[in-house]
């Protein structure tokens, strides 16, 4: 007998850890230039006063590769895809608890949609301009998340466009319509920072601070109210999201680790940038107290919970170790959670007739909600109006406003909020700069303009441009033209076109479950 | 604080006087009721008399408020001073200048 010679094994080949693969990735992103200077190749790493004595000192903790990137945000796209697909075949519109909760995800559509797109810009100029390879590749993973995000979005709401108004023209609507400007002043805002005051202005304070309440009541809002993709999307982009705030995280504390004198420049942009962002928020107030049929929680408890105990009881105890302190003006904001959402709907509800969606006054029921969630505030104040308003619609007179509104120049909200401590005196600050005088509706946005008055005065404010001629025309139906709004996009919910179909697809829906009547069954 | 950026900052406002020609912009803000969710801004002429102002401009927008009274005597602030308007005399000569806020109530 002879015995076959003992094989070799052959070894396989030896995987690469994924922190090996991504060192292999972001190896060499950091070279010498030869032909030009540093300054020249990166201009914007200076002049914000921002010193970093060694970018390596910066490292990713996601360590993410391109391979398994791509693997994992498939997997998500699947199941959002198989979702979509799954609902419409279904008709799984007729599901929602009714037609007016899509006004909420018409402010999302038209208000966050192209956020995202601007953060996806901003993030690759980042990942072109910031020295060192980990916040490079940190900067364009976040590029790639939000050009995505955008895309599920409009594929998740195009759905909804097919069979309801108001979600036809929202990119036009983004750039011009009034109520847009909120946002949209914003982010153009953050874009033209220089590149460290963009990663706090939107890596920390919107997505960190704030993302929480503005993904999670929007997510739960749908997924209360019947709405599936959304709430699919939703999940699939908040998974980025912790991403993004451990980026906004990790940038904050590398900053602060860098040079004691970095403390104070990320001081004044966390009081700046928690204020813009906590004004752009006052749209989920109003969303999650008055636009969702069936409700989640009330703007005043999501505000508790997802900044007062989550971050100002959690995050800026630990940034207390650098010399960080809470945002400036954070007592006002805690002071109006009481009145946020009453005082910006109250304004959504009188301008609605020139936006992208509907507005409805409360019922009963849903006041004696509002009473139980705000029982400081709602009956003594909110309330007396919204009776005033059933009066006035009794006999005809919905209140649609006949002027237009004075705006803040920073927030660019219509001045509809009170002074801190008194809910029924409007807050009117006046600044006058090189001779020009300028308003702002809180001590927030007062002490953002005096800061950077130069900024500011160039706010294009819809209102002031309506009354220079720059948008269609001086009459409301040219305005309105010119925003691209058409019929059933605006005005008063019920009666609407959305309402009216909704009303007689229930009706079709009904008629097709019901049971068979005995005249059919014996004609069967 | 001054603008930090890469070079010389410094456009003009987007709002300014000469971009309304004769005309300049008015705000109204009712003090004593929270109907109106903010004050209301219009567009009127630097020479446009304040009783026309009130004719044409302030009346028909405040009877957007059912409990409006046009004949009730109202107490007027600019700049958060009393401020004593007389029918006869324009905006600009009643010291109204572009954007400033007229206050009003109904007089106690």
């Amino acid at each position: 007998m002879t015995l076959a010679p003992e094989q070799k094994k052959t070894k396989k080949p030896k995987k690469l850890s994924m922190k090996a693969r991504y060192e292999a990735l972001t190896r060499g992103l950091d070279w010498e230039p030869s032909y030009v200077q540093k300054s020249e190749m990166f201009p914007h790493l200076d002049y914000e006063g921002i010193t970093i004595h060694d970018w390596s000192a910066w490292e990713d903790p996601f360590r993410l590769t391109i391979d398994a990137y791509c693997k994992y945000q498939a997997e998500k796209d699947k199941r959002l895809y198989a979702v979509l697909d799954g609902f419409a075949q279904g008709q799984g519109h007729l599901n929602l608890t009714d037609a007016s909760y899509l006004n909420a995800m018409k402010v999302f559509l038209g208000g966050v949609t192209p956020l995202e797109y601007g953060a996806h810009r901003h993030f690759a100029y980042l990942a072109r301009h910031f020295a060192g390879p980990g916040p490079r590749f940190a900067a364009l993973c976040q590029s790639i998340d939000e050009i995505r995000h955008m895309q599920t979005e409009i594929h998740t709401l195009s759905n909804y466009n097919k069979l309801y108004s108001g979600m036809h023209n929202w990119s036009e609507n983004h750039d011009r319509v009034w109520y847009l400007s909120v946002p949209k002043s914003f982010f153009e805002d953050a874009l033209s920072c220089g590149p460290f005051e963009f990663l706090i202005a939107v890596g920390f304070s919107f997505e960190y601070l704030l993302t929480n309440l503005l993904f999670v009541p929007f997510m739960s809002g749908a997924s209360f109210n019947g709405d599936l993709p959304t709430m699919t999307f939703g999940f699939s982009a908040q998974s980025d999201e912790s991403r993004h705030m451990t980026l906004g995280l990790e940038a904050i504390k590398f900053l602060l680790e860098q040079d004691e004198a970095n403390v104070e420049i990320v001081q004044g942009w966390i009081d700046k940038w928690f204020w813009r962002s906590y004004r752009v928020t006052a749209l989920v107030a109003q969303m999650l107290d008055y636009m969702l049929p069936r409700k989640v929680m009330s703007w005043k408890e999501s505000f508790e919970l997802y900044f007062e105990e989550q971050m100002l009881g959690g995050l800026f105890e630990d940034l207390a170790f650098y010399g960080i302190k809470p945002p400036r003006h954070v007592e006002d904001a805690i002071a109006e959670k009481e009145l946020l959402s009453h005082q910006v709907y109250w304004i959504l509800y009188q301008f609605s007739f020139a936006a992208s969606f509907t507005t409805s006054a409360p019922t009963d029921e849903h006041m004696d909600w509002l009473s139980q969630a705000y029982p400081d505030t709602f009956d003594k104040h909110y309330r007396p109006l919204w009776e005033k308003e059933k009066k006035n619609i009794a006999n005809g007179g919905r209140h649609f406003a006949r002027g237009l509104p004075q705006l803040c120049q920073v927030c660019q909200i219509p001045m509809g909020f009170t002074e801190p401590g008194d809910p029924t005196t409007l807050c009117q600050r006046e600044s006058e700069f090189e001779g020009e005088i300028y308003h702002t509706c809180s001590n927030g946005c007062q002490w953002i303009f005096e800061r950077e008055p130069e900024k500011y005065r160039q706010a294009w404010l819809p209102v002031h441009q309506i009354y220079q001629g720059n948008c269609g025309g001086p009459s409301v139906p040219e305005v309105l033209e010119w925003y691209g709004l058409k019929d059933g996009d605006a005005g008063e919910y019920l009666g609407s076109k959305d309402h009216q179909n909704w009303v007689a697809w229930q009706g079709e829906a009904a008629a097709d479950t019901a049971a068979p009547t005995n005249e059919k069954k014996a004609g069967a | 604080m001054a603008i930090k950026s890469l070079g010389e900052y410094n456009f003009p406002s987007r709002s300014r006087q000469e971009l309304y020609g004769d005309d300049q912009l008015v705000t109204v803000w009712f003090q004593d009721t929270m109907w109106f969710c903010s004050p209301a801004m219009f567009r009127a002429p630097r020479e446009m008399t304040w009783g026309d102002f009130k004719a044409q401009v302030f009346v028909p927008f405040a009877e957007e408020d059912p409990d409006f009274d046009p004949s009730a005597p109202r107490a007027w602030t600019l700049h958060g001073k009393p401020f004593e308007p007389e029918d006869g005399r324009t905006l600009s000569e009643l010291g109204v200048r572009h954007k400033d806020v007229i206050g009003t109530r109904v007089a106690a």
